[in-house]
């Protein structure tokens, strides 16, 4: 079970359209979350990490679309073409929240104000179970309590502006894992919480993903996140995975400048206020005027002439692959 | 709960008083009074001063403002209604006679406007920028602006005359009493009375509508698998009524406006009607106990919205 894929993406482009404009939000993205493991997608605001995972959820605003590629869900019963579903359709409905959950960024407004937490968990079970009203409650009463929710029975019937925010936060992924998903997509799932709260959800994620065998998939620009929680690692940048691979190998001996940048711009705790951070120079380009050639080029200390065309996508390592001219150096680099 | 309605209830003496005392000011100010109304003019060149001061008198108006306000109020909190100074006839049985019409149109145009507009409003959201939601759009905007009274002459026009569908006007022909014979009557005058209101609705719950479409639980809610219907009835349409109620709530004056214009167009026996005629005769008390009795209704009229938006709206808490 441990190497069991759950979910393929391959060639995936997603545009969305503004103004008879064209953003290529995706341009290109390959990965596989494997059965109880946790990718993390790591990137700058805007680099297509949510839209990544709105189209494998099949909830992509309505002027954008999956223009190319292949995203397949391995489910119990043979591998679906997801993107081949219609988007409103009873089989993409089957399996949103019952095989593929999802978390928000921010439990204080992902939840419905004017429903009880009960009935936002139950309703979830009404849809994607046969159980019967009284046990879908004490159902929605268990997940609770195995959230670490306090006196589950009472807080069943509350509503979400009596929960506070790592409250919520459970609430959101109890009502996430009421019908045992094979894939968790938790889209920064703590960006709006304290620093104490986020470590606490992070491991309820974690004792999930070894109890249930869940695959998660989670979203964050916290490289601290990512060091701590990953199994595997895709590194975003505008639209493509630029470097890609085993959380130690990506961390350790990365081979993308952007990944390097990204890990030196992170203050170290312990050397002191003087430490040098390095922050990447320049700013992420316009996506409806992207350069030519490699989206990264213009920031880039380590820019060639070849930059003005876009690399093919290299193996370095049977499981770690990477989007660069020069990565060869740095994989030699990264060797000594 | 019931502290909370009982103290609302207790503040609404001071606003009767103060209201009723600017409507007793503002008929004071008007000039004449209801003795120039009672006489007619060619019985009053005949009439000397005296007469017609002596009739003043057996009135009470020849009592200072204040005085007759002071007589005016203490009665009406004793029960004591007093008699319209035209004919003479007991103001609670005017009442009697003329509110349940009132009371039925009202409710009626009430009913259609926030059926009708919270429907057209939320088809017009769910279909947004289509031909559907342009037409309705348009349609509303001149619902808004078109003035009642125009509506109603045109139905009277189209639908009695021409068309013959309903009667011209009135509520109750001698002998056919029933609720279903007197349906056709109120069908023209509610449908015409809730035009603005309808109108106002639509526009408003398509807004709210949108809104609540925009926020991040009706994502949540489709990342959950919910059908498209259930996502946007049980979520988005149900947080976006609080707002819509709201509205209707503080819109019912308008409602209570314009029944009073419906009602002599259609020449309907309620209180509007009535009320007409009791300010061009100045009958004081008449007047007094019409606009008193709207004030009550639009304040108690606010404190059911405020009760509704609370269960309606769980973050909404009374009382505290």
């Amino acid at each position: 079970m441990a190497n069991e894929v759950a979910l393929t993406v391959n060639g995936l482009k997603t545009y969305i359209y503004t103004n008879n404009r064209c953003n290529r939000a995706l341009d290109g993205v390959s990965f596989e979350i494997r059965q109880g493991k946790t990718l993390c997608i790591v990137g700058e605001s805007g680099c297509g990490k949510s839209v990544t995972a709105d189209s494998i959820m099949q909830l992509l605003p309505t002027l954008s679309r999956i223009e190319d590629g292949e995203i397949t869900y391995h489910g119990p019963d043979g591998p679906v073409r997801i993107d081949q579903l219609p988007r409103d359709g009873a089989k993409m409905r089957a399996i949103r929240g019952k095989e593929i959950a999802m978390i928000f960024q921010d439990p204080m407004t992902a939840l419905n104000p004017v429903y009880s937490i009960g009935f936002q968990i139950k309703e979830m079970l009404k849809y994607h179970t046969g159980l019967g009203r009284s046990d879908r409650h004490s159902k929605a009463i268990d997940l609770l309590r195995s959230m670490g929710i306090p006196l589950p029975e009472k807080r069943v019937n509350e509503y979400p502006h009596l929960y506070s925010g790592g409250m919520r936060q459970r609430a959101m992924i109890a009502i996430a894992m009421s019908c045992n998903p094979r894939i968790l997509i938790a889209d920064e799932p703590t960006t709006a919480l304290d620093v104490t709260i986020q470590a606490q959800i992070f491991e309820l994620m974690d004792t999930l993903k070894r109890d249930h065998g869940t695959a998660i998939m989670l979203i964050t620009h916290d490289m601290g996140v990512v060091a701590e929680l990953a199994d595997d690692v895709a590194v975003m940048y505008m639209g493509n995975i630029v470097e890609a691979g085993p959380v130690g190998k990506v961390l350790r001996n990365p081979v993308h400048p952007y990944t390097r940048a990204l890990l030196e711009s992170i203050p170290v705790l312990g050397r002191g206020k003087d430490q040098e951070i390095k922050a990447i120079p320049g700013q992420t380009p316009d996506p409806y005027n992207r350069p030519k050639g490699c989206q990264f080029a213009d920031r880039c200390a380590y820019r060639i002439g070849a930059c003005d065309q876009m690399p093919d996508e290299t193996q370095v390592a049977p499981d770690h692959r990477v989007t660069c001219w020069r990565y060869e150096e740095f994989a030699a680099d990264a060797a000594e | 709960m019931l502290t909370y309605i009982a103290r609302r209830l207790l503040t609404l003496i001071p606003m009767v008083i103060v209201i009723s005392f600017l409507i007793y000011l503002g008929l004071e100010l008007t000039p004449g009074d209801a003795v120039s109304h009672m006489v007619p003019p060619d019985a009053r060149s005949m009439m000397d001063e005296e007469r017609l001061q002596a009739l003043r008198e057996s009135l009470g108006l020849g009592k200072p403002f204040i005085v007759r306000y002071w007589i005016w109020i203490t009665g009406v909190m004793q029960g004591e209604f007093g008699y319209s100074l035209a004919g003479g006839v007991p103001i609670s049985k005017i009442f009697l006679d003329r509110l349940p019409a009132t009371l039925e149109l009202s409710f009626a145009a009430l009913l259609i406007s926030t059926v009708l507009g919270s429907i057209l409003g939320t088809i017009s959201a769910l279909t947004r920028g289509s031909l559907t939601d342009q037409s309705l759009t348009v349609v509303g905007m001149l619902g808004v602006s078109i003035p009642e009274f125009f509506f109603g002459l045109v139905a009277i026009l189209v639908f009695a005359l021409n068309l013959n569908w309903f009667p011209v006007g009135g509520r109750i022909l001698p002998g056919y009493d029933s609720f279903w014979d007197r349906l056709p009557h109120l069908v023209m005058p509610a449908m015409v009375l809730s035009i603005m209101m309808t109108a106002g609705v639509m526009r408003y719950a398509r807004s709210s509508m949108l809104d609540a479409l925009s926020r991040d639980f009706i994502r949540t809610a489709r990342s959950k698998g919910m059908p498209e219907w259930r996502v946007n009835i049980l979520h988005g349409f149900r947080v976006a009524l609080t707002p819509v109620i709201v509205l209707i709530g503080f819109r019912l004056p308008v409602l209570i406006g314009g029944s009073v214009i419906i009602e002599q167009v259609f020449q309907w026996p309620g209180i509007g009607k009535e009320f007409v005629s009791a300010v061009r005769s100045q009958d004081y008390p008449l007047v007094m106990m019409v606009a008193l009795f709207s004030v009550l209704a639009v304040l108690i009229a606010s404190l059911i919205v405020d009760l509704l938006t609370a269960i309606i709206d769980p973050r909404v808490r009374l009382g505290e």
